[in-house]
Order: structure tokens, then sequence, then C-alpha cells
């Protein structure tokens, strides 16, 4: 036998090897994620209604939910609220996250204790996040309106204002989730050598010199990272909307998947809530290929 | 907001056991029965079984949970009992009972609910356990709950398929009545008065006038029914939506403003809780809603149970329409524990536990006539001179006529969204009132169409 053949057949059984080893994790993966996705493709080509449970197996009209969705105007207002939604709230987290991980990116004891108190509306579940604010937006108990109208400043209610509904959603959207960003910001400020910092200011670079040239482009990557991971959480931004809002006053504040689980949890109309979050599914999907495609090609620029 | 509620298992002191079968004792004397108050001691055929029960959070379901030991130790039915807001509930149990599943043994039969889930197969027939002597006495007598409460949990051929335990009647009351009466005004009698009322006593004393709940699929129908309006054309047989004609119009623009000018700050947000907490708490004046909630005005704890008055609900242009809301037990089709489950059912609303509600913890919204009509139940509802019980036979007779059919169409969920959308709009000034509502008949007639509902 030649050298090269006992090279490939090392090759081809390490190869399997690796493969024998993957197959659990991606028999789970299958089962947990891939198989949900096919049902839940699949129920979208349906007019699965639960009052009628001969409609789980209609796939006459497979389309029909689709084109049904293309004419439905909530649909699409739903959309261009979410659109605002995720925009507004992954823009705030990065800016507030980096700006805080920059103030606390040095060692001393007061930091260390901020940035620990930092975490706390990360670590609470989202449902008592909800309950906390909608306290705090009920004009006539919230200490905040109240402290509000002592100082003879005061303000209606937030929540029901449909001038200001998203908007509050945003703030405690943007309040809750700000220490991710700044958590993964601060990771990657402190990956950042010391001699190009210590070179720029030799050569006499400026706070905001130092930030653009040399700080920027070493936290880039995770910058982009935290805005997809944040990009694809907002999508979910669902407990917050039921507990404050209910997507209304009105529907301002219902975003596509509340459109998707009034249609499916109050309607039972879950072939038309499975197209719905079938579109979010491919919609994320497309939007972070995007994003990683942009990224890459501006990587590939500066290389 | 959602509540849970846990009965406290095996921890019954002698004196509650003493106690509660000395008030069995005392009911059965009352009416006459003889049903074994207790089984203590006898044959139990179900010890060991454990049943799951689920009701969203009301007055009743809430007092019940304190004698769920007593029908542990009676019977060896262990209870898993879960009283979750009324949404969360609704959302969970559709989907529970849509997958026939057996994760419960009993569950409320929620009003806008009945006919989907009676229709579609989801509740057990109980004509075989009431009319079976082995499985309940003659003297638990299903006869003696009001027809009209038990109407909507009959399917098609008149099969009962649930037991009610509420028939809610919509009314007014208020929590200043003294702020009222100090402006020579008595409680309203008309929209017309209503709306001079709100416009007299209106943040004086920092209280503001009205308040509703916003669930407005329920709070704003019998002011679009005043008005002369209606939800479908024709229900149960038409059900195109009639949400945009000029009397819903004139029906939304005047609770509209009641709600907005006359409310609390935010109003929009108050769910039943955030009404009766106010209510109680002296921070609004009057509101229209439902007998079990208003009445906790009255009870101890509440700051405003001396002032607090009450009255039927007000009559407008075409009439007066206060709802009835039903709520009873049924069986799951899926449950595995069905025999076990009547047995819950029975003990619960039975007369003995009911009259024992009733005295024990003031509760009003009763279904059974024998208690009803007794001089007990008068006396224990009537109210800072009020008989309660009189405002709720009226309105449980008003509605006899069947303007509550609306309710009970398997399609009222969607349409019951739509108009709480349209009255949040019109209130909050994103759109006027006729606007609202027509985009609310668009957005119906396509929910209705695609739920498979044929409109003409």
């Amino acid at each position: 036998m030649t050298t090269g053949a006992m090279a490939v057949g090392w090759n081809a059984r390490r190869r399997r090897a690796f493969l024998a080893g993957l197959t659990p994790a991606l028999a789970v993966m299958a089962l947990l994620t891939i198989a949900p996705a096919v049902y839940l493709f699949a129920t979208s080509l349906t007019p699965l209604n639960l009052t009628m449970p001969q409609t789980a197996w209609d796939f006459s009209e497979p389309h029909y939910n689709y084109l049904d969705l293309w004419e439905d105007p909530r649909f699409s207002n739903s959309v261009w609220i979410q659109t605002k939604l995720s925009a507004t709230t992954v823009v705030l987290q990065l800016a507030l996250g980096l700006a805080i991980a920059l103030l606390l990116n040095v060692s001393t004891r007061i930091r260390r204790l901020a940035r620990s108190g930092f975490l706390i509306p990360m670590v609470l579940p989202p449902i008592v996040v909800g309950i906390l604010w909608r306290v705090m937006f009920t004009v006539d108990v919230s200490p905040f309106h109240r402290a509000m109208a002592f100082v003879g400043l005061p303000i209606g209610s937030l929540i029901t204002d449909p001038s200001t509904a998203l908007w509050a959603i945003v703030a405690v959207e943007t309040w809750e989730w700000f220490p991710f960003t700044m958590l993964m910001m601060l990771a990657a400020l402190q990956m950042i050598p010391d001699s190009p910092i210590e070179a720029a200011r030799i050569d006499g670079a400026g706070s905001l010199q130092l930030f653009r040239f040399v700080i920027f482009p070493y936290i880039r990557h995770a910058l982009v990272v935290a805005a997809l991971f944040r990009l694809i959480d907002s999508v979910k931004a669902f407990p917050l909307i039921y507990v404050l809002t209910n997507g209304g006053p009105g529907d301002v504040t219902q975003v596509t998947n509340y459109y998707a689980f009034i249609q499916a949890f109050n309607f039972s109309l879950w072939g038309y809530a499975s197209a719905i979050a079938t579109l979010m599914v491919a919609g994320t999907f497309v939007l972070s290929w995007a994003i990683d495609r942009l990224t890459g090609a501006a990587d590939a620029r500066d290389d | 907001m959602a509540k849970e509620t846990t009965p406290r298992s095996g921890r019954i002191s002698r004196r509650t056991v003493l106690t509660a079968a000395a008030a069995s004792a005392g009911s059965s004397l009352v009416f006459g029965i003889g049903t074994a108050p207790a089984q203590v001691g006898q044959n139990r055929p179900f010890q060991g079984t454990t049943l799951n029960v689920s009701c969203w959070s009301a007055p009743y379901p809430r007092f019940l949970a304190d004698y769920i030991p007593e029908f542990t130790e009676q019977t060896g039915i262990r209870v898993n009992y879960d009283t979750p807001g009324f949404p969360i509930y609704n959302q969970r149990v559709d989907l529970e009972l849509s997958t026939r599943g057996s994760a419960f043994d009993v569950l409320n039969i929620t009003f806008i609910f009945t006919s989907r889930w009676i229709g579609a197969g989801w509740f057990t027939p109980l004509e075989p356990y009431i009319n079976d002597r082995n499985k309940t006495p003659a003297g638990w007598d299903f006869s003696d709950f009001l027809a009209g409460a038990v109407a909507p949990l009959r399917d098609r051929n008149n099969v009962v398929h649930g037991v009610p335990w509420i028939a809610d009647a919509f009314m007014s009351g208020c929590s200043r009545f003294d702020i009222i009466r100090a402006a020579g005004m008595g409680m309203p009698d008309t929209f017309d008065e209503l709306e001079r009322m709100c416009a007299t006593v209106h943040n004086r004393d920092g209280v503001p006038a009205f308040v509703t709940e916003n669930h407005f699929g329920w709070t704003w129908i019998a002011f679009l029914q005043g008005f002369g309006g209606n939800v479908f054309r024709n229900p149960p047989d038409d059900l195109m939506p009639t949400l945009d004609t000029p009397e819903a119009v004139a029906a939304a623009e005047f609770f509209a403003k009641l709600v907005r000018d006359y409310g609390p700050e935010g109003a929009l947000s108050y769910n039943y809780d955030a009404v009766v907490a106010a209510l109680r708490g002296g921070r609004v004046n009057y509101s229209s809603n439902n007998q079990a909630f208003l009445t906790q005005m009255g009870e101890a704890g509440s700051r405003v149970a001396a002032t607090s008055n009450y009255s039927i609900f007000p009559k407008g242009p075409a009439g007066r329409f206060p709802g009835v809301g039903v709520h009873g037990w049924g069986i799951p089709a899926g449950s595995r524990n069905k025999d076990a489950a009547w047995e819950f059912i029975k003990w619960s609303m039975s007369k003995e536990l009911l009259t024992r509600i009733v005295r024990e913890k003031g509760y009003g919204a009763i279904t059974r006539q024998s208690i009803l009509d007794a001089p007990f139940f008068k006396e224990r509802m009537t109210i800072n001179g009020v008989d309660i019980a009189k405002i709720y036979a009226d309105t449980i007779n008003l509605a006899a006529a069947g303007y509550m059919r609306y309710r009970t169409v398997h399609v009222y969920p969607q349409v019951n969204t739509q108009i709480t959308q349209a009255i949040e709009r019109v209130v909050s000034r994103q759109m006027g009132a006729r606007e609202s509502l027509r985009q609310a008949q668009t957005n119906s007639i396509a929910d209705l169409r695609r739920a498979g509902v044929r409109l003409q």
C-alpha cells in the first residue's frame, strides 16, 4: 500500500469518527429544531382551525395563507411596528451598552460593583420586568408619575397614549437588555492589547481618534455579533407587550409575533398563524445572513 | 391580574372540620336535604385520585379554594387547583381542549367560548351523571339551577355540558355616593343622567367620575344595545357583523367620552382587577361592571364600604340591556378521571357549600333558585340599604329576552378583539368613532371569513 493511499484511508476514518461524534448532537438538533420548523411550515400550508380538526391535513390550497397575508393590512402594519421596535431597541442597546462598557473598562472596586448592578435587569424574568414597569406606568400608583406630579410636571399615561406607547416599550426593552451588549463590549474591550493604545497616545491621538481608529476596529466584530443577537431577540419581544399594552391602544404596539399570537390563541387559526411565524423565521434568517455578508465584505475590504 | 391559589391540603384544623360539619348539618336542616354532608369514615371510591382543576380568577373560584381541603378530607381526592387571569386561562384552555388532552379533569366553560368548546365536542355530556341516582342523589336537584344560566351550557341537541357557577349581572355601582348625593343627584337611571352625573361630579374631592374594565367587547355592548345597535345582524343565524351602524357610532362616541373625559389618567389600562382596586380604594367613583366585582366595594376591608351605592344598569334611547355572563364547570372530553371530576363539581355546586360561601364570604352571583329565594340571601345581599338580590334578579329576567345571544356564537372572540381595539382607538383619539368602527367591521368580516363563516 502506498503512503498516499494510507493517508486517504486515515482521513476517511477521521471524517467518519468526527461524523460519529457529531451524530447525537445532529440528531438532537433535528428533533428539537428542524422537525418543529418543518411542521410549522407544513401547517402554514393548511387552513388549520383547531375547532375543525379535519383542516389539519387539508393541503388543497397550500398557498392560500400566504396570499391572504399579502392582502392583510394588519399583518403589514405589524411588520412596520416590528421594524420600528427592533431598529430602535437594537441601536439604543448597542449605544448604551457600548457607552457604559467604555466607562466601566477600568478595574476599580466601585466599577466592579457597578458592573454587577447593571446586570440585574437582564437576569430578571421578562414577565417580572413587565409587571415592574406596569406599576411604573400606572399613573395613580407609580412613584415616577407621583414624583413628576410633585415637581409640577405631571405626565399622562405613557402606555395608553398612542404617541408614546411604542416608545415606552422601547424604553423598557432597552433597559432590560442593554446589559447584554455591555457585557459583550466589556469582554471585547478587555481583549485589546495595551501597546496600540499606548502607541496612539504617544502619537498624540485624542479620545475620539483613539476610539475611531484603534478601539473600534478591535470591537467591531463583537458589536456585529451583539447586534445580531439583539436583533433576533427583539423579534421575540412578546412578554413586555402582553403585560404592558396588550398590543394597544388600538394596534399601535401590535408587533408581528403578537398578531400571530392573536390569530393562534384567540381565534384558533393555527394555519394562518403558522404562515406568519414562517415568514418571521425566514425574515430573521435573511436579515442575519445579509448583515453577516455585509460585515464580511467590509472586513475583506479592510484586509 | 393572575392569581394562583393552592389549597392547603392536609392542613385542616379540628376547628375547621367541626365548623364545616356544623354548617353542613345546619344547611341540610334549612333545605331539608338528606345528602350526606360528609363521607368521612365511609367508603371512599376515589381515594388517592388526583384531579387537576382550573378556572379563571373570579370571586367564587377564589373563595372555593378555601374549602377544597374539606373535599379532600371527605373524598380522599387530592386537587391541584389554579386560577390564572381571564385571558391567560382562556388561551391555555383553548389550546389544551383542542388537543383533547388529559391534563385537566375539571375546567370552567368560559361564556364566550361556550359555543366553540361545547360545539366542538370538547366537553363531556353531563346527563349520564345528573340522571344517575347512584352518582347524583335527587336532593342535589339540578333543576334548581336557573334555566337561563344552564341554557348556554347546552349543545344544539339540548344536552347539558356544564353546571353554571355564575350568572354574572352587569350593573352599576359607585364608591363615593356621598359626592353624588352632595351634588343633589341619585344613581343614574338613563344614559343622559349618567353623562350629567359624570360631568357634575368629575374630580370632585379628587375622584374621577367614571371607570370601566378595558375588555370593551363586554363593557361597551350594554351601551351599544342601549343605543339600538348590536354586534351581529341576527345571531346566531346571521353572523354578519353590524359594528359600523349609526347606532354603534353613537354608542362609541358616548362611551368613549365617559372613559376619556371622566375617567382616571390611563383609563384604557384598567382591567377588572384594577377597576375593583380603584373602586375599593375610592380612587374612582362610578362604574358599570359585573355584580361580582362591584359588590366587593361593600365588603369588609373596602375603604368605601359605607359610601358605596348600587343600581341596575341605566337605560339608553332603545332600552335597558345589561349583560349577563354565564360560566360553568365542565369535564373535558379527554379527562381520565371523569367520575371523580363529577364528584368535585357536585360538591362545589351543592346547596350546602354554596350556602356557606354566601354566608361566610358574601358571594352573591348565585345560580341556584332556592338560595336566591332564601331570606338569608336577601339579607346578606343588601348593602347600604340597596337590595342587590333584586337588581340581580331583574337583570337576569331582562336577559331572558335573548339579547345575549351574540356572545355565545363560536366566532365571538374574533369580533370581541376588534371591538376592544376599535374602542381603544376612539378613546385614545387615534380615529373618530365612524372610521374606527368601519375598520373594525372590515377586519371582523375578514376574520370571520378566514374562520370559515359564510356571510351574506
